[in-house]
């Protein structure tokens, strides 16, 4: 594979569209591969960055979220697990606005706990 | 030996079990699909349920395993020298660790996110969770006490180190306020709030600073108020507590979670700093012999060595946090292996770097020796840290209490949520008897109070074997579960079976050694203090020792009984 220099390569960032060296521009590809490679490493580094800093504050954020949320169609649609608390006009009203919520607000809301489930939220416990 | 020669041995190890025999266990035996969805997708839920990108996870996976653990394990442990402390940590996560992390988080994907309270009532016997509650209860005490043995009674005794503390946890407070009140950016928040705690551990190494600690603890020898409690340890204590107190009350987002938030920096920063001066000055071992004697004041090498480093070879609470936290964010199957297996092996090297900074930063083991006499063995990490951050310029004062703070925020930001775990376990234990359990400050307090105990009451070295002696029991017992899992599914058990039998068989002889010698101890106690440490940890001993007998009992009695099904993938 040839590689030529910067200033004989004037479009060597361009992999295969190289004005000198045309498909065969071993440095363009080279230089392609390695911007990628470096982008993806960042992207990596980024990401795990972030799950050792910022990921634990939006899961708590959401979860006090979703806790709102739960309460609130607790509130509204209890009678679905025998806890009537608004008449159903009123209930009837905010259906559409509570129906994508009903499924895992049930599910999440029956599943079985233990203090295990609470494990997680001590970090870095040892 | 070079310190660079035992980087390498651990890269070598990290490479070899990672990559090989790690990654054939993956591929061979428990055959991960991508294209199955997982219970993150399958019951997202927005809260516990949530898909991540494994590189996202495998960040808060090692953030949510290592801390003090794999620091404190190893530096203790070099008192039996250096080689079997290492090849302790290198096969323990070779052919143990990594297991029961992957292993955990693979059973948590395939069992639709159950936790492993779930898991043992459904795979070993409805009593095994009841049990696991009892065995947890206890952890964390053990964890309150050692932590707060070495944080409050050493760590924040040392004139130079409140100061620092305090301007963490107050940076801390800002960057919540920041954040949540303010909305202002995160990364002008973290500059703000890290700039502002590196600020006041400057500070705090300042004469004018650290003498009012020193007159507030009664001079440079610090008079003992009561038992073998000095002013220093005990004001050092009640600043714990407080911190603590505090973790536990004050909603999460405006304590706890803003202070781990800039602990981070502080912690990678240091760690970064120790490890380029580790490079740059590579000390060989020195004096510091690769064996010293097979019996040490805690015990024999087998069993002791073997729960006296937990985490950073394997630790039993990574099974929790596998299957009730990250099992549930998991985006495919085939990323439960470098998140769980990955992070682990991670441990492992920082670990050894810990040893590193005991061993050979000491300059050999009369160094070792000196300094673990007066500051057990954070002491030694915050010396051997400062001189290898000396070698990139950092002058060894601000070294000494910024290793101090390090250590002393990593202990206090666990436990300030290991208090708040254990007010809402005694409220829902006790609560419906004793409905005073229920409110949060009673719940605290009884926390503490119990904390107080075990910190000013027993020997550090001694409720620290008796932490790791709880903490490698539930390892045990997650790997049996494992393979009790793997059975179920018809698929090969022998490489979580016989580490399980290891782990259970060394632990028991550790927890049986740590009762007797509590209770002789009692016999020839000349002091109440003595006396009531021994017995505590003795009762403690035998406690952990009847619960897993009952659950080895019961995890046997159902690994005889399942019938392989056939595959689920």
């Amino acid at each position: 594979m040839r590689l030529p220099s910067p200033d004989l390569c004037q479009r060597h960032e361009e992999a295969g569209n190289c004005s000198v060296f045309g498909e065969e521009c071993g440095w363009g590809q080279t230089s392609v591969v390695w911007r990628d490679r470096i982008a993806r490493a960042r992207r990596v580094a980024g990401e795990i960055f972030y799950g050792a800093t910022v990921y634990d504050w939006v899961r708590g954020l959401r979860r006090q979220r979703g806790e709102v949320e739960h309460l609130f169609v607790l509130i509204t649609f209890g009678d679905l697990i025998g806890l009537p608390v608004l008449p159903p006009y009123y209930t009837l009203r905010l259906l559409p606005y509570v129906v994508p919520q009903i499924n895992r607000w049930k599910r999440s809301l029956l599943r079985e706990r233990d203090w295990t489930d609470l494990a997680e939220l001590i970090e870095g416990v040892d | 030996m070079n310190t660079i020669v035992i980087l390498i041995i651990a890269a070598a190890a990290l490479f070899l079990g990672y990559g090989v025999y790690a990654r054939s266990i993956d591929r061979g035996i428990v055959e991960p699909d991508a294209k199955k969805a997982c219970p993150a997708k399958m019951y997202m839920d927005g809260v516990d349920f949530m898909p991540a990108s494994r590189n996202v996870l495998f960040g808060y996976q090692f953030k949510s395993i290592a801390a003090l653990g794999p620091i404190t394990g190893p530096i203790a442990a070099v008192a039996w020298g250096w080689l079997p402390a290492l090849v302790w940590i290198i096969l323990g996560t070779f052919f143990i660790g990594w297991v029961q992390d992957y292993g955990a988080m693979i059973m948590g994907v395939r069992r639709d996110g159950d936790t492993l309270g779930a898991l043992s009532y459904k795979l070993i016997s409805p009593r095994a969770r009841s049990i696991l509650m009892l065995f947890l209860y206890f952890y964390l005490l053990l964890i309150m006490g050692s932590f707060g043995n070495l944080v409050g009674k050493n760590l924040m005794a040392r004139p130079v180190v409140p100061f620092g503390m305090i301007a963490v946890t107050l940076a801390g407070i800002l960057a919540g306020q920041m954040t949540y009140k303010w909305k202002k950016d995160i990364i002008l928040t973290s500059v703000v709030t890290v700039v502002l705690s590196f600020v006041g551990i400057y500070l705090s190494t300042l004469p004018a600073i650290s003498s009012i600690f020193t007159n507030l603890y009664g001079g440079a020898k610090s008079p003992v108020l009561f038992l073998s409690v000095t002013r220093a340890q005990f004001i050092g204590t009640l600043l714990v507590l407080l911190f603590c107190y505090l973790g536990s009350v004050l909603p999460i987002w405006s304590w706890a979670q803003p202070v781990n938030f800039v602990s981070f920096f502080i912690i990678a920063l240091g760690m970064l700093g120790g490890v380029l001066g580790m490079l740059i000055w590579h000390p060989s071992m020195g004096d510091f012999p690769a064996f010293t004697t097979w019996t040490i004041g805690t015990g024999p090498l087998w069993p002791m060595l073997f729960v006296t480093i937990a985490c950073g070879a394997i630790s039993g609470w990574h099974s929790l946090v596998s299957t009730s936290g990250t099992a549930r964010q998991l985006e495919c199957e085939t990323d439960a292996l470098p998140v769980g297996g990955g992070a682990m092996f991670l441990e492992m090297v920082l670990a050894v770097i810990s040893l590193l900074t005991a061993t050979a930063a000491m300059g050999g083991l009369a160094g070792y020796q000196e300094v673990l006499k007066s500051g057990a063995a954070l002491g030694v990490f915050a010396e051997g840290l400062a001189r290898f951050l000396e070698k990139i310029g950092i002058p060894k004062t601000f070294g000494v209490a910024y290793g101090s703070v390090f250590l002393t925020i990593m202990g206090l930001t666990i436990m300030q949520l290991a208090v708040r775990f254990m007010r809402v376990a005694s409220a829902e234990l006790l609560g419906d008897k004793v409905p005073v359990m229920k409110n949060v400050h009673v719940g605290t307090i009884v926390a503490l109070i119990l904390t107080a105990i075990f910190v000013w009451v027993i020997p550090w070295l001694t409720i620290w074997t008796a932490f790791g002696g709880a903490n490698q029991l539930m390892a045990g017992l997650a790997l049996l579960l494992i393979a009790l899992w793997l059975k179920s599914e018809g698929r090969k058990n022998a490489w979580a079976l016989y580490p399980s039998y290891f782990m259970l068989v060394t632990t028991f002889a550790a927890l049986i050694l740590l009762a007797m010698n509590q209770f002789k101890a009692m016999g020839v106690a000349k002091t109440t203090e003595a006396r009531t440490a021994a017995l505590l940890v003795g009762v403690i001993a035998v406690v952990l020792l009847a619960a897993a007998a009952f659950l080895i009992f019961d995890g046997i009695k159902a690994l005889g009984k399942k019938q392989p099904a056939k595959k689920t993938t």
